[in-house]
């Protein structure tokens, strides 16, 4: 037993933390050894142990409410760092872990031909352990700090097998928008700091609200844009989404499943959080723009997602399309708290309405996890990223193409998959008030968007699964045991999470109601 | 004062960044925009002769995190030069929309 005794809350982030420190020593150490595969069970066992304290850490919040650690001896009124982990936070971090584990596993065999595996395997600790500290920060320099841990190993993994011409590119684009997005959001915290003295997010909530500063409401209005466009970067909200495609793409698959399942979800995660927690959604009217920009997300990259040849292109562009929702959901549940001041007729509806966001941050992320994993299974085999010339690679690799199938139903949300409850839940929330005709419009559109995105899914199962395979990928065989083992986990998740939703929904519902406050 | 000229800075370097053709502008775009924030925050945390030491630190890690993104840029950028044999971004049109 070690004397000192690590907070629960601390714990996840110094595993992580420590592990990325220690996995290139290790490396060393195995390479002259002879074993260098101790590296990777290693940075297994950090994610293991990580995920192991984070349900720990659950169950202790849920028993005893949230709990909140102060770095240091800086005191708190001048802000200090504070970590705080409600419900919502832990379940975000849950999944966050949860998605590394399952990605460290596939890249054990995915990544053997690469070199340098010792760091990209610290990359992938440090990147889940930003996310994490995102997911836990009580104040927004800690917030702004961890972010950018998240957003550089995110852009070195991207342009992780530099040799190539395409991620170099990418990761440049990538660095250059994202880092400018994170910009603009520490210039909006700063703004927030000249009004109110302080980077809290709990003492920022409780001065803006009791309308105690000096700041008009339109500069408010100008902080709450500059935040949404800030964050909305790497959250890849539509007219900032160019990125994306280029970047998941180019990044290892496993990286891919990385970014689209969880890195995006960040930025989500990091505008609700800001917006819910310091302007009370009753009297900032934030619902309504995210609202329309979660529709424009949706259509536009629906409509370009039809366009790609490319597997992972289009994946890409799916995620993209599911951030809408996600960001539709929570702008549904912001419009209501604005315009409907009865709390009696609003609250119930923006629970709804964020609960089914929250739910499906869960579900893309398990099953664009999913269908990444799948994807670079066929690309490793095929040695081609061209949906004509994969046609039919899931008749060779009967489990991924299973799987891959089983993804893409989900997302396309076939009932009982776990696509299904969470888009119901969003389109419900919306037509939840007859009257509102504005309301009712984006839930048609939702629909609309939703119909749309099923059908190119099913394009692509039909091209993957049922045609006759090519001559050039006959050699096709399945993949190794150990890349099919997250795979089959995400498949089993989803389709688990579809026939007995009732468990998640009460997390998703909890994580929720923390957003309107508690 | 202070902060009115961080926010030129800011509008400065973000013009930078979108309209230079030159990689290495783009990043000293990005570091402008980096230090007008970090001004911003001292200009905004000294109110009445009394200094808040919470700017001031948030002002020295926000220096460090600009340095390590600088780092990562520029070797990305010296990736770039061994792939193109030059810095001009024009070049880099490859990737398709």
């Amino acid at each position: 037993m070690v004397d000192v005794e690590i907070p629960l809350l601390v714990q996840p982030l110094v595993i992580l933390l420590s592990t990325a420190v220690l996995t290139p020593l290790i490396d060393i150490v195995g390479k002259q050894a002879k074993a260098e595969k101790i590296r990777d069970i290693f940075a297994i066992a950090g994610f293991v142990a990580a995920f192991y304290s984070l349900i720990n850490l659950h169950s202790a919040i849920s028993s005893a409410g949230p709990q909140t650690y102060v770095l240091g001896t800086f005191g708190v009124p001048a802000g200090g760092v504070q970590l705080t982990a409600d419900l919502l936070s832990v379940y975000m971090a849950l999944i966050f872990c949860g998605i590394g584990l399952l990605v460290a596993i596939y890249s054990v065999r995915y990544m053997e031909v690469d070199s340098g595996l010792d760091k990209y395997y610290a990359l992938l600790l440090t990147l889940v352990a930003g996310m994490i500290g995102v997911a836990f920060s009580g104040d927004f320099f800690n917030l702004y700090v961890f972010w950018e841990i998240m957003c550089i190993s995110s852009y070195t993994l991207v342009s992780f097998r530099k040799y190539r011409w395409e991620p170099v590119e990418a990761g440049f684009k990538y660095l250059v928008m994202s880092t400018v997005g994170s910009l603009l959001a520490l210039y909006a915290i700063s703004l927030l700091y000249g009004y109110t003295g302080t980077v809290n997010l709990k003492q920022l909530s409780t001065i803006i609200s009791s309308g105690q500063i000096s700041a008009s409401p339109l500069s408010l209005y100008f902080t709450i844009g500059m935040i949404i466009t800030g964050f909305g970067v790497t959250a890849s909200m539509v007219p900032l989404h160019t990125w994306l495609p280029d970047a998941h793409p180019a990044a290892p698959s496993s990286i891919s499943a990385m970014l689209s399942g969880v890195v995006i979800k960040t930025g989500v995660y990091a505008i609700c959080r800001s917006l819910f927690t310091i302007f009370s959604p009753a009297s900032f009217d934030y619902g309504t723009v995210l609202m329309i920009f979660g529709i424009l997300t949706m259509t536009v990259a629906n409509l370009m997602a039809l366009m790609q040849r490319d597997i992972k292109r289009l994946l890409a562009y799916s995620s993209i399309v599911n951030i809408g929702y996600i960001l539709t959901g929570v702008g549904i549940g912001g419009y209501a708290l604005s315009h409907y001041p009865s709390p009696k007729l609003a609250t119930p509806i923006a629970v709804f309405a964020l609960m089914g966001a929250m739910f499906h941050v869960l579900n893309h992320a398990v099953g664009k996890g999913l269908l990444f994993l799948c994807s670079g299974c066929f690309v490793h085999e095929a040695k081609t990223r061209d949906i004509p010339e994969l046609e039919g690679i899931g008749r060779k690799m009967t489990w991924t193409g299973t799987s891959f199938s089983i993804g893409l139903l989900a997302l396309a949300g076939v009932p009982p998959l776990s696509g299904f409850w969470s888009k119901l839940f969003i389109i419900l929330a919306g037509f939840s008030i007859p009257e509102d005709s504005f309301m009712k419009f984006i839930s048609i559109l939702v629909v609309l968007n939703s119909i749309f995105a099923a059908s190119y899914y099913l394009w692509l199962m039909q091209r993957i699964m049922l045609k006759e395979p090519k001559p050039k990928i006959a050699n096709a065989v399945e993949a190794p045991a150990s890349m099919l083992l997250p795979i089959v986990i995400l498949a089993a998740l989803t389709i688990v999470i579809g026939i007995w939703p009732g468990a998640i929904i009460g997390l998703a519902e909890s994580a929720g109601r923390v957003l309107l406050g508690g | 004062m202070y902060a009115a000229a961080a926010s030129a800075a800011v509008i400065i370097g973000i013009y930078g960044v979108a309209s230079k053709r030159n990689m290495l502008k783009t990043i000293i775009g990005i570091e402008i925009i980096t230090s007008s924030v970090g001004l911003n925050f001292l200009a905004l945390g000294s109110r009445g002769g009394i200094v808040d030491p919470l700017a001031q630190s948030i002002v020295v890690v926000s220096i460090a995190i600009g340095a390590c993104v600088a780092a990562v840029a520029l070797s990305i950028m010296i990736n770039v030069f061994r792939h193109y044999g030059s810095l001009d971004l024009r070049k880099l049109r490859r990737l398709r929309w």
